[in-house]
Parts: structure tokens; C-alpha cells; sequence
């Protein structure tokens, strides 16, 4: 039996397009529940997504628990050991009040990846393999969520090139969630139920084709 | 480990997305191993491709979706399998690169545009006004630039350069010197020189029936019959180059009239009639050269494979294989993948082999 920790925030949670903060998509319409039925029983997902969660932030509003480094090595301490890692955040970085362009979320993201390296969660005590997910980018038109996110847009563009640069300075595995899917237009930042069928069945595909060797 | 995470990162593989080949010059040894087993394997997947160079999941992840980006390589169908999720096989991308190869023969010289997986998208042939050696057609230069002239612009950035396969001995003159300069510093692609009958044995290992072959003896029946050795993917030329008389020189000679040249008997091909007879002799002859040659190197190497390789129809090839099976045990012999033009072929393969092939 192999495990998958997904690491991330609402579009990882479920969160419904435009509904309130407390509806989610049901776990087998959620990209971590698609993928647990691609991926078939021979695998363990195990979803961690906080709606507001940041890559390396404490969040002044919303508070501490939001930072995804705080939770991270508590997190795969309690999963361990985890054969695959997959990281998808960046979106909340891009809030205003943090300021940050898209290569400072990079590198936010490398040090969540340090974080695992140092921690070595993976079968015997070694490194997990490590994906790292690119969100795919916010829509211009925000509704509500406009100051909150002013300038983010624009960001969330640059986001795939940043994180795969990362990626492929820490030789960690990557893909970009804009290839097989988009936002929904009814908030402009969160996956819809299609884009979520596409990611876990993207997915999938992506974990296979890294190889796992022998019995499980 | 030292923990580095306060630098900006460095990307070790990331291509420049600009169209076009990557312009770094050395290209990395695992990005080599990759494209070479991809040549060989099409269709092969990530797990398949580090199962067979060994490299790390990691390693063939950043490579291929390097290679992706560049254009070099591209993902088929995803397969189902009968567990899990569908496989995605990783294929050369016959559009990812050209090169141009130029042979001079002994009635005529080729001049062939491939494409990355060998196939040949441009065929010119320029006959000689008399036949012999060292001849320097004096079109050669402008078919070239015509070639190239025809491609889109994707293509054209997309050349990776120019090999020039010369006969044995074949000499320095004035024009080939003049030929020469004028390709490397006119059209501003890399040139890439080679024997004739050495590049087709290179063409026929990396795009033709000798892919899969580390050690095979070859033969070229043209004007002459040439043999090469291929060991362990290395090919050799015998001491002595002279080339055996059995070529279609001989053909024709059997054939009673100096006038009708073998090209014009490959047209005529399909109602040979009364040329049968000369025409299983000359492929007997053929079979009794292969044979002793065989014996001669049989002293020093085991090699059970034979790859014939020529322009002729590839059936005449085929039944001189037959022959050749029949006559002996434990003997494999193939015709040579690469029917059009092999030795211009191979002489396309030069540019490919050395940027992107280990």
C-alpha cells in the first residue's frame, strides 16, 4: 500500500465556486477523492487542503494556522511514511496584503520542499518523491474578492514558469494544473467540478509515469 | 544536507522558450541516454525509460519535460492498461529537428532533407555528366540552398546541419574545396564529413533495420559491393578499402550491354523476363562474396548478422538474404531499412549523432 499527503488550500479542500467557505465538493468529486479512485486501491490519498493556506505566511487576518510551513512537518509526521508529496498552493500568496510576486511564492514553495528533505517522511526514512502543482490562474474578474486579491491575476500567470523553475533547481517533479483545466469564472480562483475531474485524472497519469519499483 | 533554500534557484534543464533547438552546445549525457533510447524505442514510457537507462524518476521527469518543451520529444496516446492508470508513451518528435545529407557517388550525387526520425522529406539527385569518381557536381551548393530555401520557418530554424559523405580517396580538388566553404560559411549550418559507405552503415544503426544490433557485418552493393564491421556500435573499415568487384557494375556487365544502367533496370523491374537468369547469377555471386568474408572474419569475431543495404529494389536484397540463410546456420541477414538513397541518409545522420545522440 502506497500514500499520497495532498498539501493544499481550497482548491484542494473542494471549496464549491462561489458558494460560502463551508460548502465543498463531495470527496469523490474533489481532485484528491478522482485520484484516489484512478489510482485504485493499491494507494492511500490522504488530502490535506485549508481553504486561505499560504506556502510560507503568516496571514494577518486570518492568522497563523494558515501558514503552510507551521502545519507541514506536523503533517507528515502524523502520515508518515508517504511515498508521494504533492504541493498545490500559491493562490492565497498572491493576496494584496502580502505583496509578493510570483517568484518570491517560488520560493516559498522551495522551502516547503526543503522542509520534506530535511524531515525524510518516505519509506526507510529517505525522501518522498515530490510534486509540485502549478493552480491554474485566477480570472481577471474576482466579483467580491477583487481587493483582496488586487494584482493577483496578473501574478497567477507567472506562477507555472516560477514554480517549475523551482522544480527543476530541486529536481522535484511538476505539473502545471493550466494544461487540463481553469478557474471558475463564478469567483475566478477556485477549480470547478470539471477542473477537478481533469486534475485527479491528470494526475494519475503523472504518478505512474514516475515508477514505482517492486512490491508495495 | 547543506540547506541552500535562501538562494535563488537554479534551474538546471529549462530551456529558453524560445522556438527552435536549445542553443546549448553540450547537451547532458542523461539527455542523450534519453533521446537515443527513444530513437531506438519509440513509444517508450517514463517508467520504461528509467527502468532502461537507470536514471531517477526525478532525472526523467525534468528531462523529458525538457525535451517536451524543446520539441524534441512528444507524448502519444495514453494506453490503458489492465491495472492502474493508462501509460503515455514518449516518442521522438519527426518534426523536433532536420538535417541535410549530401552523397557523392559514382554516376550521381544525392542530396536528402530528413526529419528527426529519419524519414527522408526532401529527395534531389544529380546526375553526373559522366560517370567516375571524384566528381564534384557543380549544382550541389544551390540544391542545398534550395532545399533549405522551401522550408517553413519552423522547419528551417529547426536544421540541425549538413553531412557531406565522400567516396573512398576520394580527392582534394578545387571545387570540393569550394563546395565545402561555401556550406559552412554561406548557409551557416555546422558540416559534417564522412566516408559514404560508413555513414550508411551509421544511418541504417541509428534510423534503420541495425538499430536494435550492436554487432553486425555490413554491406553496401552500389557501383561496387563495400563492406564495414560494427562492433559493439562502432564501425570499422578493413585495412585495405578496396571495394569488392560484385557490385552493379558486375550486374550489368553479366547483363551483356554497357548501355542499360542499372537504374534503368529497377525501373523495368516488375517484367524483368529475360533478365532473370543474369540477374540470379549476379545475386548467387553476391551470396558467395558474403559467405567468404564471412569465413575470413569468423577467425577473429562472431558475428551472426549481416545487414544488406543498397538503393536496388529491396526484394532483389531480400532474396540475396534468403540465399544467404539457406547456405548457412546460425547466420541472421536483413535488408537495410533505409531504401531511398542510404549513403545521403547517413550522411544526414552525422549532424544528429553528434548533437544529440550519445
Amino acid at each position: 500500500m502506497r500514500s499520497v499527503l495532498c498539501f493544499g488550500d481550497s482548491n484542494t479542500h473542494g471549496q464549491v465556486p462561489g458558494g460560502s467557505p463551508l460548502e465543498r465538493f463531495g470527496w469523490a468529486e474533489r481532485w484528491p477523492g478522482v485520484l484516489q479512485e484512478k489510482l485504485g486501491p493499491d494507494w492511500r490519498v490522504i488530502e490535506e487542503g485549508l481553504s486561505g493556506r499560504t506556502t510560507i505566511r503568516d496571514d494577518p487576518v486570518e492568522g497563523e494556522f494558515k501558514n503552510g510551513r507551521r502545519y507541514l512537518t506536523p503533517c507528515m509526521q502524523s502520515h508518515a511514511p508517504l511515498d508521494l508529496i504533492i504541493i498545490m498552493l500559491g493562490t492565497n500568496d498572491l493576496k494584496r496584503r502580502f505583496s509578493q510576486p510570483a517568484s518570491e511564492v517560488a520560493m516559498g514553495i522551495g522551502c516547503l520542499v526543503y522542509d520534506i528533505k530535511e524531515l525524510c517522511p518516505g519509506p526507510q526514512g529517505k525522501v518522498p518523491e515530490i510534486l509540485i502543482i502549478a493552480p491554474p490562474p485566477m480570472h481577471d474578474d474576482l466579483k467580491e474578492w477583487n481587493a483582496i486579491f488586487d494584482g493577483a491575476p496578473e501574478k497567477s500567470r507567472a506562477l507555472a514558469l516560477q514554480f517549475e523553475i523551482m522544480a527543476d533547481s530541486l529536481e522535484v517533479h511538476f505539473f502545471d494544473a493550466a494544461t487540463i483545466g481553469e478557474c471558475d469564472p463564478a469567483d475566478g480562483f477556485h477549480m470547478s467540478a470539471a477542473a477537478n475531474l481533469a486534475l485527479g485524472n491528470a494526475l494519475a497519469q503523472e504518478i505512474e509515469a514516475i515508477g514505482w519499483a517492486g512490491a508495495q | 544536507m547543506p540547506d541552500m533554500r535562501f538562494s535563488p534557484p537554479n534551474p538546471i534543464r529549462i530551456a529558453d522558450r524560445v522556438n527552435g533547438l536549445n542553443a546549448v552546445s553540450v547537451r547532458s549525457h542523461n539527455e542523450r541516454l534519453v533521446l537515443a533510447l527513444l530513437l531506438q524505442h519509440g513509444g517508450t514510457s517514463r517508467l520504461a525509460i528509467g527502468e532502461k537507462t537507470g536514471l531517477s524518476a526525478q532525472t526523467i521527469s525534468v528531462i523529458v519535460r525538457s525535451l517536451e518543451k524543446e520539441g524534441l520529444v512528444a507524448k502519444g496516446k495514453a494506453q490503458k492498461g489492465r491495472v492502474g492508470p493508462p501509460t503515455i508513451p514518449m516518442s521522438l518528435n519527426p518534426e523536433g529537428a532536420f538535417s541535410i545529407g549530401i552523397s557523392i557517388g559514382f554516376r550521381k550525387t544525392e542530396v536528402v532533407l530528413i526529419d528527426f526520425v529519419g524519414t527522408v522529406v526532401v529527395h534531389k539527385t544529380l546526375q553526373h555528366e559522366t560517370a567516375g569518381d571524384h566528381h564534384v557536381h557543380p549544382d550541389i551548393f544551390t540544391t542545398t540552398q534550395d532545399i533549405l530555401a522551401e522550408l517553413s520557418v519552423k522547419r528551417r530554424i529547426r536544421v540541425a546541419g549538413i553531412g557531406l559523405a565522400l567516396p573512398d580517396l576520394f580527392e582534394d580538388s578545387e571545387p570540393l574545396d569550394r563546395l565545402r566553404k561555401q556550406l559552412e560559411s554561406e548557409i551557416d549550418l555546422e558540416v559534417f564529413l564522412q566516408n559514404d559507405v560508413t555513414a550508411a552503415a551509421g544511418g541504417e544503426s541509428l534510423f534503420g533495420a541495425a538499430r536494435d544490433l550492436d554487432n553486425y557485418l555490413f554491406f553496401y552493393i552500389g557501383a561496387k559491393v563495400h563492406s564495414r564491421l560494427i562492433l559493439n556500435h562502432q564501425i570499422y573499415n578493413a585495412a585495405s578499402t578496396k571495394p569488392y568487384d560484385v557490385g552493379l557494375l558486375e550486374l550489368e556487365r553479366g547483363l551483356g550491354s554497357n548501355a542499360v544502367y542499372a537504374d534503368e533496370l529497377w525501373e523495368r523491374y516488375q517484367g524483368l523476363g529475360n533478365f532473370d537468369a543474369a540477374l540470379a547469377e549476379w545475386q548467387k555471386k553476391c551470396v558467395e562474396l558474403i559467405k567468404a568474408k564471412l569465413a575470413e572474419l569468423g577467425q577473429f569475431v562472431d558475428v551472426t548478422t549481416v545487414v544488406l543495404s543498397s538503393y536496388i529494389p529491396p526484394e532483389i536484397c531480400r532474396e540475396i538474404c534468403s540465399y544467404l540463410i539457406n547456405d548457412t546456420t546460425n547466420l541472421s541477414a536483413i535488408v537495410g531499412g533505409l531504401e531511398v538513397a542510404p549513403k545521403a541518409v547517413g550522411a544526414a545522420s552525422l549532424p544528429f549523432a553528434s548533437r544529440f545522440m550519445t
